[in-house]
């Protein structure tokens, strides 16, 4: 299938809502909003594609293309493996001008392959095209089957080259990927009743940890966490589990839709960040479970676990929630955490004045318009422009966003969390909402604010203030948002 | 043997090797030496609270102290001053550990000579060796000025610095108007800080006492450093500071050159440093300002008597510190603070907001002199952090009591505490049933680290076992830049250090923090 075709497969996605509702030729042109040149923006689908896939621990991920493309995103994200390191390697064909030229690229991968099955022998390769090799035409399906052949392993191209659209994009070629070469290639000889995927689960910093015990518990099997700490088997053999959770369902839909096509897989969305959703989960998973042939006693079991865990978790959070109580909260993320976020700091007592509800579904949507009553509350998106007015006008106490924003809030001296994918503390299921919250805590009550709040005890002129001696308590004095200077910092 | 030619082993590797390994055995079998499974219980037992119980009642014995003597203090001012000898009146070997301790410090060579008193000299009284020692100094190493101080040997035979330096005048040992200022520093009382402190006034009453110059005839800051190991980046600092504010200012010695000469095929005995005609303008100063206080209580006294305006700090590290010291210099000198300070002060706040995340929460014990200490714990109170243990075993009860009121101001200062003449022994046991995240003082602190494994952050004076640290400024905003810097790069470097094993701890091994 050529690479528009693909393309024009993924966009046609029936189980989003937004796509079901379009004409027959305003899908054909696909979902992707279209690129604004000249506009800061976030990264491209090559960029989508390897975020998705990357986590797959056991795995040698090769990029076919020039150095940097790799070079410039190698480790960047904290998923956490508790086995092989092998995806934290950097592997790159980095064709140079000759090989572009000459048109050695098609060879300097089948080589590359070969070195890396010589010294690392890992169950699988995943090759990255990118925008240069996609560009001369290098066919690495081609190239990635004789290989297979050859080394007697799979060698999975994973077609999605920078310049054919955004990183959700990328997100779910790479989902198709998933679905097109590996699942289903190996069966498994230990199915249970049990069994179940969780999908769009990164176990970033290991958070992933903190439930998958839980569910082991209650005896359940996860044959797939994908991409999260999974190994090439455990994804190759996923289409033999009874039930599928969708986690970020914005990057992977079309893969839980397509496992339920193929394989009559049952999926439902769910999220692990806050106490309620945590427990909504658990409660999603045994449910499908039971409906797919467990014995209905693991719902007892689960509401069981659910009741002791939840106390535990209310326990902890009580001595946090006094010092956040009333503290307004600026969510600026997306997708599955729009509203699962926001349930799990209204627990804690806290506002939230505002939660961006850019690339969420529009069931992400209605989950965010149910957990904060009012429209005005979302928000599509917001211009840094706009972040920086409402932090600067002391709308909010924090802001909780990813690393891309986070200069619009110091510079608007407003504390500020990273909840996305470059931060460094777990934040998933019941253990990791304490944790969301002792660094909400540490954050918004942190001294280096109200130091940089209270204005310099001088005037403009360096002339000393009267009575500025030692300012007791804090004043805001907010300096003016120069033009432009911060559209830069947009988010991905 | 374990040693080859081809591969030389150095002695830590060699001596771990079999043959000196069951040599060591058998000496400890020899030696009657209580086994390791004892040593182990009694060093375990060191670290209960019981223990500390009894090891903060202790009362005639100081294990590890956290200061060193006057005389030290005293050779440090003098080698603030243009081609000053320092002359130590006493016996050689405490002039010998001077000079070692502050050329291990600042890696620089250091000069000082003492009047080399011995047992008749102590019997007899130090007269003649005064007057033979000022003669071959002044000969041997032809100095502008030499400083006067003592050891504990001439003050215990009670030596008169003030006769002795005449008589050694009248018999020709210096020329008659040759500048001998001289401060009593006996090391039995106080710390280097005082001898700093009675070897500046000396110097200030020398040049001052018969002068006509009044206070206030001139617009000039006088600024004291204090004792400050590291003069050599903080008062380049503070002059590009008081530059940059258009302030005419004279430092009332200035260390920075003598202890960072360049190599250059040139030997400098003495480098830069306060003139003569500098230090006697001096007392035309409108104020005299002193960046450690504890430091300069005597000297401000003196400054204050002949008539000068005074105000002191205690080391000004940080944002309000930093504030606070410009202020005064602003409404002392009626200059403006530009915008360029504006700036830097921006950055040191922004640089503190891009890096909260980590500091706040952080626990922190402090050791060193009590300017310093203070200093830090204000800083690190600033970030957000928490200065636990504050100890000084030079500080008194005063500062003590300044301490707690630092505390209180803050709502990080709850749980921490300002320990008065308290040695690092006593900072063990604190730090065995109180842990903190890091500790922050000099080289001494490494024997602290490795019995407890709480990180050293070396930031004051003596650093032996790191170099080059006091060639960077720790005051000001730029100071307190770097100072962030070092406290974060040791946090960074733990966090890597517990998350580096392979395979096995290495999930959080992050290229981004």
């Amino acid at each position: 299938m050529s690479l528009k075709a693909r393309i024009a497969t993924v966009f046609d996605e029936p189980a989003c809502p937004t796509n079901r509702e379009k004409s027959e030729t305003v899908r054909k042109k696909g979902c992707s909003k279209p690129l604004t040149p000249g506009a800061a923006a976030g990264g491209c689908a090559f960029d989508g594609a390897k975020i998705v896939l990357q986590p797959v621990t056991d795995v040698a991920h090769l990029i076919h293309g020039p150095l940097a493309c790799e070079g410039n995103s190698w480790d960047n994200r904290h998923a956490a493996s508790s086995g092989s390191d092998l995806w934290r390697r950097s592997f790159t064909t980095d064709l140079s001008e000759l090989d572009i030229v000459m048109g050695n690229g098609e060879k300097k991968l089948f080589k590359a392959i070969r070195t890396i099955v010589e010294r690392h022998d890992p169950p699988a390769v995943f090759v990255y095209s990118t925008c240069v090799t996609a560009l001369i035409g290098d066919d690495i399906t081609a190239v990635c089957k004789r290989a297979g052949e050859r080394f007697g392993r799979p060698v999975i191209p994973v077609e999605a080259p920078g310049f054919v659209g955004s990183k959700n994009l990328g997100n779910r070629l790479a989902g198709q990927t998933l679905l097109d070469h590996i699942i289903g290639t190996v069966e498994p000889d230990d199915v249970t009743p049990y069994d179940v995927n969780i999908l769009g689960e990164y176990n970033l910093v290991g958070e992933f940890w903190f439930v998958k015990p839980l569910l082991e518990e209650l005896g359940i099997r996860l044959r797939a966490v994908i991409p999260g700490d999974a190994r090439y088997r455990d994804i190759a053999t996923a289409h033999r589990a009874k039930a599928n959770m969708m986690v970020c369902s914005s990057a992977l839909i079309n893969l839980a839709r397509g496992m339920q096509e193929r394989w009559g897989i049952p999926y439902f969305e769910g999220s692990f960040y806050g106490i309620s959703d945590t427990s909504a989960a658990i409660r999603g998973i045994c449910g499908l479970l039971v409906e797919t042939g467990a014995p209905a006693e693991l719902l007892d079991r689960a509401e069981a676990l659910i009741a002791r865990e939840e106390a535990i978790a209310w326990q902890r959070i009580a001595p946090l929630k006094p010092r956040l109580a009333g503290k307004r909260v600026l969510l600026n993320t997306g997708g599955v955490k729009s509203w699962s976020v926001v349930n799990a700091l209204q627990e804690a007592g806290m506002e939230v004045i505002r939660t961006s509800i850019k690339k969420s579904t529009e069931e992400d949507k209605a989950r965010a318009l149910a957990a904060l009553k009012d429209e005005k509350h979302l928000f599509d998106r917001l211009a840094p422009r706009e972040i920086y007015r409402m932090l600067a006008d002391g709308e909010a106490d924090i802001m909780l966003s990813g690393g891309r924003t986070q200069f619009i809030a110091l510079k608007a001296k407003t504390p500020w969390l990273d909840v996305n994918q470059e931060r460094h503390h777990p934040y998933a299921g019941y253990e990791g909402i304490v944790e969301l919250l002792k660094r909400i805590d540490l954050a918004v009550n942190s001294p280096v604010f109200p130091a940089l709040r209270a204005p310099t005890p001088w005037d403009e002129e360096g002339r000393l203030l009267e009575g500025a001696d030692r300012p007791a308590e804090v004043t805001p004095t907010f300096r003016k948002f120069a033009n432009g200077v911060l559209e830069d910092a947009d988010d991905c | 043997m374990p040693q080859s030619a081809e591969k030389i082993l150095d002695h830590g590797p060699l001596f771990r090797e079999p043959e000196y390994q069951e040599m060591f055995a058998r000496k400890k079998a020899c030696d009657g030496a209580a086994s390791f499974d004892a040593t182990a219980l009694q060093g375990e037992y060191t670290k209960g609270w019981e223990y500390r119980e009894k090891n903060f009642a202790r009362e005639a014995l100081v294990i590890n102290p956290a200061k060193a003597c006057q005389p030290l203090g005293a050779v440090f001012a003098a080698a603030g001053f243009e081609k000053t000898m320092s002359f130590v009146h006493g016996s050689q070997g405490c002039a010998a550990y001077f000079r070692s301790h502050l050329s291990r410090h600042f890696k620089e060579p250091c000069t000082a000579v003492s009047s080399s008193m011995t047992e008749d000299a102590a019997v007899f009284g130090g007269l003649n060796n005064m007057i033979d020692g000022l003669a071959n100094c002044y000969s041997l190493y032809q100095p502008k000025m030499i400083a006067v101080s003592t050891t504990c040997m001439a003050e215990v035979i009670g030596d008169d610095l003030h006769g002795f330096i005449g008589n050694a005048k009248a018999k020709g040992s210096v020329p008659e108007d040759f500048d001998v200022p001289f401060a009593h520093t006996p090391s039995f009382v106080g710390s280097h800080i005082d001898g700093y402190d009675n070897s500046i006034r000396g110097i200030l009453e020398h040049f001052w006492k018969d002068s006509p110059t009044v206070a206030g005839s001139s617009e000039t800051i006088n600024i004291v450093p204090g004792f400050d190991g590291f003069c050599v980046g903080n008062n380049r600092e503070l002059a590009r500071i008081l530059g940059l504010m258009g302030v005419s200012y004279t430092f009332i010695g200035d260390a920075a050159d003598q202890f960072d000469t360049p190599s250059d095929g040139e030997y400098r005995m003495y480098d830069g440093g306060t003139t003569i005609d500098e230090l006697k303008a001096a007392k035309g100063a409108k104020a005299t300002v002193a960046l450690q206080h504890w430091n300069s209580r005597k000297t401000l006294d003196y400054a204050a008597s002949v008539g000068q305006e005074t105000a002191s700090f205690h080391y000004p590290l940080g944002i309000r510190a930093t504030d606070e010291l410009l202020m005064k210099v602003s409404a002392l000198s009626g200059k403006a603070i530009p915008e360029a300070l504006r700036l830097e002060r921006g950055r040191l706040v922004d640089a503190m907001a891009d890096s909260q995340a980590y500091l706040h929460g952080k626990r922190y014990a402090i050791f060193g002199d009590p300017d310093f200490v203070q200093a830090m714990a204000r800083f690190i109170l600033e970030t957000g952090g928490e200065p636990v243990h504050c100890l000084s075993t030079n500080g008194g009860k005063e500062w003590a009591e300044d301490m707690q009121k630092l505390f209180d101001g803050s709502p990080f200062g709850k749980d921490c505490k300002a320990h008065e003449h308290k040695d690092l022994w006593h900072l063990r046991s604190l730090l065995f049933t109180e842990p903190v995240d890091f500790v922050v003082g000099n080289s001494h602190g490494k024997y602290l680290e490795r019995d407890t494994k709480t990180p050293l952050i070396r930031l004051t004076f003596p650093i032996f076992d790191r170099h080059h640290h006091h060639r960077f400024p720790v005051i000001g905003y730029q100071g307190g830049l770097r100072v962030l810097t070092t406290l974060l790069d040791k946090m960074f470097d733990k966090l890597d250090a517990e998350t580096n094993i392979s395979g096995e701890t290495d999930i959080s091994f992050d290229l981004t923090r």
